[in-house]
């Protein structure tokens, strides 16, 4: 969290869909809070579970992994692993002291600008609520 | 058990050597300490001897058999040994006809050190519901018939934590951890060429020994065991600083079990659920 | 006439000792003995035989930053790191102490290593000698002794009235001053490490060796983890690398040890050590031919933490009973 309260968001968005989608959020003027920082993948597949874990030890307070809808993968099959990879990840980092609710994982397409802002929004509030991780 | 075991596994392994069948019979013998076993590779039929079998056999000798590839090979299995070794086949590092594989019907094995003279059985083997292995060329003993599965008792108790309390116990844990990498290395499923955590560019893990970086070690491996891990708990059984790995490794089996009903090393052609899907997963992701 | 110490004025010295300077001692933390810096007498573990890892760390620590660059203004300032506060190290074994005395050969070396002379420096040691050595101690085989006092500032005896007293260095005679010693005829008893490691020739017969199968075979079951070098008193191996943070470049320096596999891959890809039965005949001949060849002592003080640790039982006491038998072999019978 910074000194003002806020927390840091990572953003992992799939080029196709998610990332697409926080565009049409962009261009249509539907606005989401700054904290969450984007990095665009080819694929939700390719984001390794390694990447989510270095987020949250550099000091992220969440992280979120965004795809498209399963069945509309871009590469047919990519978050159809990614969607088995980041259920199990999620139970072993509640494990070892990072809440579930820190790491979330949504299927957003290219149109669905208004949702992404939304599940920005709603994410962040979430973040804010959780406050920073209690022991880093 | 016993002398009878013993017997056994020398005579075969005698055998075995004499034929040319294998050049190598992987199994144990007794240390230094006079009373536990160590892992012995025997070559010459006048050595097999040497070979014993009791319950201070706590070593996964399938390991081993990543060194001998390309010459056949004999190994003492006990039943989750038996499991590596139908991991190591189903991910195709081993091949089937360069092993053979004597089974031993486990009686549980005794808290393993030097000179340690427990009588404490491991927690692992209270646990495990595997005593016959699942994949043998020659059986030593009886096949049991085994108990209903144990809950993950010792899983739960930790999820019953706060996640403070979770986060501060795993902090200090990895306070401990030295990076000695006994845990890998004991670990039949981890035989990448590179590690993860030596790789350089990009540095996905710094040299620090130190918490962070250590907690990113044994959560990675950890999760990179997901749907792997054959429950032999070698890694906690080496590490030098007592670290409770087991719990890692045990979390991710009762989540595997209950999100895709799947245990590793039960037979050879099974995929792991991490490397495969399905398309109609109910995950509780996006639902 | 011997100086005692008794119980309760060792409390309330080692509590003063904490006052102005960190002190470190064995301390229970689960089933393990660990030295750790303690704020009070009541965490010293004083019921144990040595400690699972050696105290090398409060000289050489597992993870240490050599210096730091930064950019103020237009510059690159270099920041070396510097040791400032002083340790008194309460506890430490005469093998272990000696583990460090040895570790001088390397770290005082010229160009001698700024951290390690500064911890030396910076550092009291309180000899606790041995009342009952551990099965797999062979101290006296390799040049040391249970209460052996060469390496120590002061060394402790238990005795019936409390502790015997030897002051060894002038560092120790400060440390003591101000603490009132009885005066006793009690003469504290000498134990005896008894296990007998044939260490004598040992670099003749390791030279011997050195081709022999013998590291091959003896390889097959080990699984080139670093246990066996980092609870070792006298392994002193070490990685190197930089590392951002935020515009800031630390320089770490971490323990490493010569049974990786890729300890010794150099650019290129190429590794003289690939083969299991060269790294593991490194370790033995570092330690019983080139470190005594090249600094006097050997590179094994005795303390058996290897033979305790290693998870398959690599035993050097075996080892150089081997070597000396397959030392005696060569030259006879053949030319």
């Amino acid at each position: 969290m910074s000194a003002d309260n806020e927390p840091l968001i990572i953003g992992f968005l799939c080029n196709w869909c998610s990332y697409a989608g926080a565009d049409m959020a962009g261009t249509s003027r539907q606005a989401y809070p700054a904290n969450i920082r984007i990095m665009r993948v080819p694929c939700s597949g390719r984001v390794d579970p390694l990447l989510i874990v270095k987020c949250f030890e550099e000091g992220a307070d969440a992280v979120l992994v965004a795809g498209c809808h399963p069945g509309d993968c871009h590469y047919s099959e990519g978050n159809y692993y990614s969607r088995r990879r980041f259920a199990l990840l999620r139970e072993l980092l509640d494990f070892m002291g990072i809440e579930k609710e820190r790491f979330r994982i949504e299927w957003v397409s290219a149109s669905e600008g208004k949702r992404f802002a939304k599940i920005v929004s709603d994410f962040t509030e979430d973040a804010t609520k959780l406050g920073s991780r209690k022991v880093s | 058990m016993g002398a009878d075991f013993t017997q056994q596994i020398r005579d075969k392994a005698k055998e075995l050597l004499e034929k040319g069948t294998v050049e190598c019979v992987i199994g144990y013998e007794t240390g230094s300490d006079g009373v536990s076993a160590r892992p012995a590779f025997i070559h010459d039929p006048a050595e097999v001897d040497r070979l014993v079998f009791d319950n201070t056999c706590s070593h996964n000798l399938v390991k081993y058999l990543l060194n001998k590839k390309g010459k056949p090979t004999a190994v003492v299995v006990k039943g989750c040994d038996s499991r590596a070794v139908n991991l190591l086949l189903s991910e195709k590092q081993i091949e089937r006809n360069q092993a053979f594989i004597i089974g031993v019907v486990c009686p549980s094995v005794v808290e393993w050190g030097w000179n340690k003279r427990s009588e404490q059985i491991q927690k692992r083997c209270d646990w495990c519901r595997q005593h016959t292995p699942v994949v043998y060329d020659f059986l030593v003993g009886e096949p049991v018939t085994e108990e209903p599965p144990p809950d993950f008792a010792d899983v739960a108790e930790m999820e019953a934590k706060t996640t403070e309390e979770r986060a501060a116990f795993w902090r200090e844990q990895a306070e401990r951890c030295l990076r000695c990498y006994a845990c890998r290395q004991a670990c039949p499923g981890c035989y990448c060429i590179d590690c993860f955590v030596e790789e350089l560019d990009p540095e996905w893990v710094g040299i620090r020994i130190a918490p962070q970086e250590n907690l990113m070690w044994n959560t990675i491996r950890a999760f990179h065991l997901g749907g792997r891990c054959i429950s032999c708990n070698e890694c906690e059984r080496v590490c030098p600083v007592n670290i409770p790995l087991s719990l890692l490794n045990r979390k991710l089996e009762q989540e595997v079990l209950s999100l895709f009903d799947y245990r590793a090393g039960m037979s050879d052609d099974t995929i792991a659920p991490l490397i495969t899907f399905r398309k109609d997963d109910k995950l509780g992701i996006g639902e | 006439m011997t100086k005692i110490l008794g119980k309760k004025e060792l409390e309330s010295w080692l509590s003063s000792i904490m006052k102005d300077r960190t002190l470190v001692a064995p301390k229970h933390v689960d089933d393990l003995t660990l030295f750790s810096p303690v704020q009070s007498v009541e965490e010293i573990a004083f019921n144990y035989e040595n400690t699972n890892l050696s105290p090398k760390e409060l000289f050489f620590p597992r993870t240490d930053t050599l210096f730091t660059v930064e950019r103020k203004d237009s510059e690159m300032e270099i920041t070396p790191a510097v040791i400032e506060q002083e340790t008194v190290i309460f506890g430490i074994r005469p093998c272990d102490a000696w583990g460090i005395a040895t570790l001088d050969g390397p770290y005082l070396d010229d160009p001698a290593d700024s951290l390690w002379a500064q911890h030396r420096a910076k550092t009291t040691m309180i000899g606790l000698a041995c009342t009952k050595p551990a099965p797999q101690c062979f101290c006296t085989s390799m040049g040391s002794a249970p209460n052996d006092s060469s390496n120590v500032d002061i060394l402790l005896t238990e005795v019936d009235e409390g502790y015997a007293v030897e002051t060894v260095t002038a560092k120790g005679e400060r440390l003591l001053q101000g603490v009132e010693l009885k005066e006793s005829d009690v003469k504290p008893s000498v134990p005896s490490c008894d296990t007998d490691v044939p260490a004598e020739g040992i670099v003749e017969a390791t030279q011997k060796v050195f081709d022999d199968p013998y590291w091959s075979r003896l390889a097959d079951r080990c699984i080139h983890c670093n246990i066996c070098a980092y609870v070792c008193p006298t392994c002193y191996c070490f990685d190197v690398r930089d590392r951002t943070d935020r515009g800031k470049i630390e320089r770490i320096r971490t323990w490493e040890s010569c049974q990786s596999k890729g300890f010794t891959r150099i650019a290129g890809g190429y590794d003289p050590r690939a083969d299991k039965g060269t790294r593991l005949r490194q370790r033995f001949c570092h330690k019983l031919l080139y470190f005594p060849q090249q600094f006097g002592p050997l590179g094994c003080v005795g303390c058996g933490r290897c033979v305790t640790a290693c998870p398959v039982n690599i035993d050097i006491r075996e080892i150089i009973s081997d070597l000396q038998e397959l030392g005696a072999k060569v030259g006879q019978g053949s030319n």
